[in-house]
């Protein structure tokens, strides 16, 4: 393996741990509103944050267990599809994340 | 669309029972949702082509459904290095007293090997090895966190900081000890004479033996002043070190060398034939020299380790240059 192709993938794997983290913040902000998966994804690609399908489905299942999300199945446009909303833990957890990240944000940006 | 059903149909093969159908009827919902806006888009229905590029940036099956499962392992993070550590010791000792033994009655009597199958030795180890493992899932499965590990330690209770460069005096104690010993018995027993009274065999010695005497009696002697100076001054410095290990290579030459050299000459004992003297001596010999490549081989593995021990003590000099501080032959 080359010294680049090598390079390439210690930032691909740094690049995906501080997504991470990003994206639960970023999906609990976009369910302020009822959405379902597909517009989810829509939503946060239109705002410079693509996320595949592979990725948001397991992170809203694991959201909606740890009750900061309520989902519910309805029919729209003749299919079956599931709506998340945020929970009022999950209005308060967002409100909590988002303080947390305003202060990492700002530290960054004095560090960088 | 057939290729979405047999895409989803392959992904709920993987995923936990009881999620199922819920996970399926989400990514199916997900995936006919991208076809529709890319129809939408180019206003026709999509070919294969098409829907199996959308179904490869997805992922394979396996991948997708292994997102949905909770990180999962046989040994988790926490105990791996003990089960690792504990993977060798078992191995070591399941192998090392067995190869040794296979070893003495391979040199005394070869005939008698087959009392120990070293061809075993792979299904042993298996043995052992799947035993360990096992236990050590069942730990981690039943919830033995060993959480004493990470809560209940002691900064003060850990072991001393190791230096490479330190020699402990008890060893060197033990090895003037030794060395004492192996002299006294060089130069009370085995002096260089034409024959040799042990009890009451009288035991012919080759001339080759004064040559060997003399070179083993002053290695002996030099690594005697080694462990002297190791014992008033126990820091390692890079002319003992090399010294040393010098003399281990000369006494692994020297006695690698007398195993060859049909040292015992004849054997002479009150009530024994002169036939089964001469046999007994041919037997002597002939078990020596039979042991000269396990020699080599045990010599080479010694002298490797020691070498490497050498380079490990003078790598990390300025780590360790407390250690070093001025000790000087």
């Amino acid at each position: 393996m080359s010294q680049s192709s090598e390079n390439h993938d210690v930032f691909e794997n740094l690049r995906l741990e501080l997504r991470r983290g990003c994206l639960s913040l970023a999906v609990l902000s976009q369910l302020r509103t009822e959405r379902y998966g597909y517009t989810l994804r829509k939503a946060l690609a239109e705002q410079g944050l693509e996320i595949d399908e592979g990725t948001l489905y397991p992170l809203l299942r694991r959201l909606e267990s740890q009750g900061l999300l309520t989902s519910v199945w309805r029919e729209e446009e003749k299919r079956n599809k599931r709506f998340y909303r945020l929970s009022p833990e999950g209005k308060q957890m967002l409100k909590q994340l988002g303080t947390e990240w305003q202060k990492i944000n700002a530290s960054l940006n004095g560090i960088l | 669309m057939e290729l979405i059903g047999r895409y989803l149909q392959a992904i709920e093969f993987w995923l936990p029972k009881r999620q199922k159908q819920d996970i399926i009827a989400e990514l199916s919902e997900d995936l006919h949702s991208q076809v529709e806006e890319k129809e939408a888009e180019l206003g026709r229905k999509l070919n294969d082509g098409e829907v199996e590029a959308i179904l490869k940036r997805c992922g394979s099956p396996l991948v997708v459904a292994s997102r949905y499962r909770p990180q999962q392992y046989l040994i988790g993070p926490t105990l791996f290095p003990i089960y690792l550590f504990a993977l060798a010791v078992l191995t070591a000792g399941c192998v090392i007293p067995r190869f040794l033994i296979w070893l003495g009655f391979l040199l005394i009597d070869p005939a008698h090997r087959g009392y120990l199958h070293m061809e075993n030795m792979g299904s042993t180890v298996f043995y052992f090895a799947s035993l360990t493992t096992l236990a050590f899932a069942i730990g981690e499965r039943t919830g033995a966190k060993f959480d004493w590990l990470a809560d209940y330690w002691n900064p003060r209770k850990l072991p001393p900081l190791r230096n490479p460069n330190q020699i402990p005096r008890s060893n060197s104690l033990f090895e003037i000890a030794g060395l004492t010993l192996l002299n006294v018995w060089l130069i009370s027993v085995l002096w260089p004479r034409p024959v040799i009274d042990f009890y009451n065999a009288k035991i012919s010695i080759a001339p080759t033996w004064k040559i060997i005497f003399w070179s083993l009696l002053s290695i002996t002697v030099v690594d005697l002043c080694i462990s002297v100076v190791n014992f008033f001054r126990p820091f390692w410095t890079r002319l003992r070190s090399a010294l040393s290990l010098l003399m281990d290579s000369l006494g692994a030459a020297i006695f690698c060398w007398s195993l060859r050299s049909h040292l015992v000459a004849g054997i002479a004992v009150p009530g024994l034939s002169s036939a089964k003297a001469d046999a007994l001596t041919n037997w002597i010999n002939a078990i020596m020299a039979n042991t000269f490549w396990y020699a080599v081989a045990v010599s080479v593995v010694i002298l490797a380790f020691n070498l490497r021990r050498y380079t490990v003590r003078f790598r990390d000099r300025q780590l360790h240059a407390s250690g070093t501080q001025a000790q000087v032959l």
